[in-house]
């Protein structure tokens, strides 16, 4: 991709829902709005190649005090293929940090949604 | 520009044979198809409330998995084009189909219905999936619960052109499959020609292993031992009671990923040394029994960061000749195609990719 921005979506595409999946030069970019911002991710597992962005987008189970607890809703996404849990705020994948996702920089821009 | 170079793709290569996709019949699908008596007896199942439980012939272990928490989707795959699909996803010409539920069927508790499941099934199948012309075979299930009805169903199945193998589900079977009991299998087998698969499924541990599947608790902690575990269990029996020197038939072991059989065939060599009266019946050492009748099929492949351990892993059971592809598909813990090739073309020759793709399956299975 080129140092300029490239438009992938507007802010007004994520009002049925927190995620687009767009095509951006042959890769597929999918955008996520949690309740901090907007985040960009590739759509290309690092595990095997399924659409790790179209999946699930859920919280997680974790443990506080020795009780499970579910965390961080919305803030997941998890590969349709296999359940590889990633964060979408920043691509790592939670079993294992040797794993990510490539993010990309999202710019906000008069409504309008731009990756660089 | 060298053969090795064409080989781009899974895409590439003429014969890729899947030999472990799966079907995801459920029973309702199969109910249809019971022989008699059970035909009048259960129809077409239940005809008022099934309390949530009594419903399902086959036992469940109640796993909570990922298919469970959504995070997995699950692919439903019970007719001709849900097959192509799979097999357009995953570059493969031709599948051996193998079952879902009924992987399940040795830990049903009535052994003449069980049997008569497994008719149903291979009526089911035979009647809804197979295209052999087209690339879809599949596996004729039997009952280990009821031998010689298996047999029968083997002798039955064999001559269709879509039946390239008899399948075996082995998980949960109790008693392990080197017992004269199932000596009417390995005949019917042998006579016929067939290849035997034998599949475990993680939560026929609940019968095999009750105590351990209690004590593991969760869904991972089962299914990592539980395929290459009940395996060895049966590999176990069948090579101690001497099944591969008794009967002419091959054998293919599934789902257990491969790191499991070079350190069994080692260490069933080593105590063979000192305990050959346990097996007199053997003629060789049982390594050899493994590397001459025995083929694994290779999903799930574990280690696939590491190309050099696959490759060491393969060369030490002889893999360049007994590894056999399988995705799994649909299946939560599938491989796609693309995965292992990767890694054998980076470490073999295209002879050995060829082999392990689709060229042993040829001979093995009655295509």
């Amino acid at each position: 991709m080129s140092d300029d921005r490239v438009h992938v979506a507007s802010v007004e595409d994520f009002e049925d829902g927190s995620r687009v999946v767009v095509d951006v030069e042959g890769r597929e970019i999918a955008v996520f709005r949690t309740d901090d911002g907007f985040y960009a991710l590739s759509n290309y597992c690092v595990h095997q190649g399924g659409p790790a962005c179209e999946g699930a987008i859920t919280g997680t189970l974790d443990v506080e005090d020795g009780d499970l607890v579910y965390d961080r809703e919305g803030e997941i996404v998890s590969c349709p293929w296999h359940g590889w849990e990633f964060d979408v705020t920043t691509g790592e994948h939670l079993a294992d940090p040797a794993y990510r996702l490539p993010t990309y920089e999202v710019v906000r821009d008069d409504g309008e949604l731009y990756v660089r | 520009m060298s053969d090795h170079d064409t080989m781009s793709g899974v895409a590439d290569l003429d014969v890729v044979v899947d030999c472990d996709a799966h079907l995801t019949e459920h029973q309702e699908d199969v109910l249809p198809y019971l022989p008699s008596p059970f035909a009048e007896m259960v129809g077409g199942g239940l005809a008022s409330d099934d309390y949530g439980y009594i419903g399902n012939f086959y036992p469940s272990a109640g796993f909570l998995t990922p298919v469970n928490t959504g995070k997995i989707e699950s692919t439903s795959v019970k007719s001709r084009d849900a097959v192509r699909e799979g097999m357009a996803m995953l570059d493969t010409t031709r599948t051996v189909l193998t079952p879902t539920q009924n992987l399940y069927l040795g830990c049903v508790q009535h052994p003449e219905l069980a049997a008569a499941l497994a008719t149903a099934y291979n009526e089911w199948f035979l009647d809804t999936i197979a295209a052999p012309d087209d690339g879809l075979s599949g596996a004729c299930l039997v009952a280990p619960q009821r031998p010689g009805d298996a047999a029968e169903e083997i002798d039955d199945r064999a001559d269709e052109d879509a039946v390239c193998a008899v399948f075996l589900p082995s998980g949960g079977v109790d008693p392990p499959l080197g017992k004269e009991r199932y000596h009417p299998i390995y005949e019917a087998a042998e006579d016929n020609g067939l290849p035997v698969m034998m599949h475990n499924a993680a939560g026929t541990m609940m019968l095999s292993f009750s105590h351990q599947f209690q004590g593991f608790d969760r869904y991972l902690s089962s299914h990592v031992p539980a395929h290459a575990m009940q395996h060895m269990v049966h590999l176990s029996s069948m090579l101690t009671k001497g099944v591969p020197e008794l009967f002419d038939v091959d054998f293919v072991v599934q789902e257990a990923g491969i790191g499991w059989i070079p350190y069994f065939v080692r260490r069933f060599d080593h105590e063979y040394r000192a305990k050959r009266e346990d097996a007199p019946l053997l003629e060789r050492l049982p390594s050899e029994y493994v590397r001459d009748q025995f083929y694994f099929t290779s999903q799930p492949v574990e280690g696939t960061e590491d190309p050099q351990y696959i490759a060491d892993t393969i060369r030490h059971f002889g893999g360049e000749e007994s590894l056999l592809f399988s995705s799994d598909y649909p299946h939560l813990d599938f491989d796609h195609s693309s995965d292992l090739f990767r890694i054998l073309k980076s470490q073999f020759g295209p002879e050995t990719v060829r082999k392990v793709y689709g060229e042993t399956a040829l001979g093995v299975f009655d295509f």
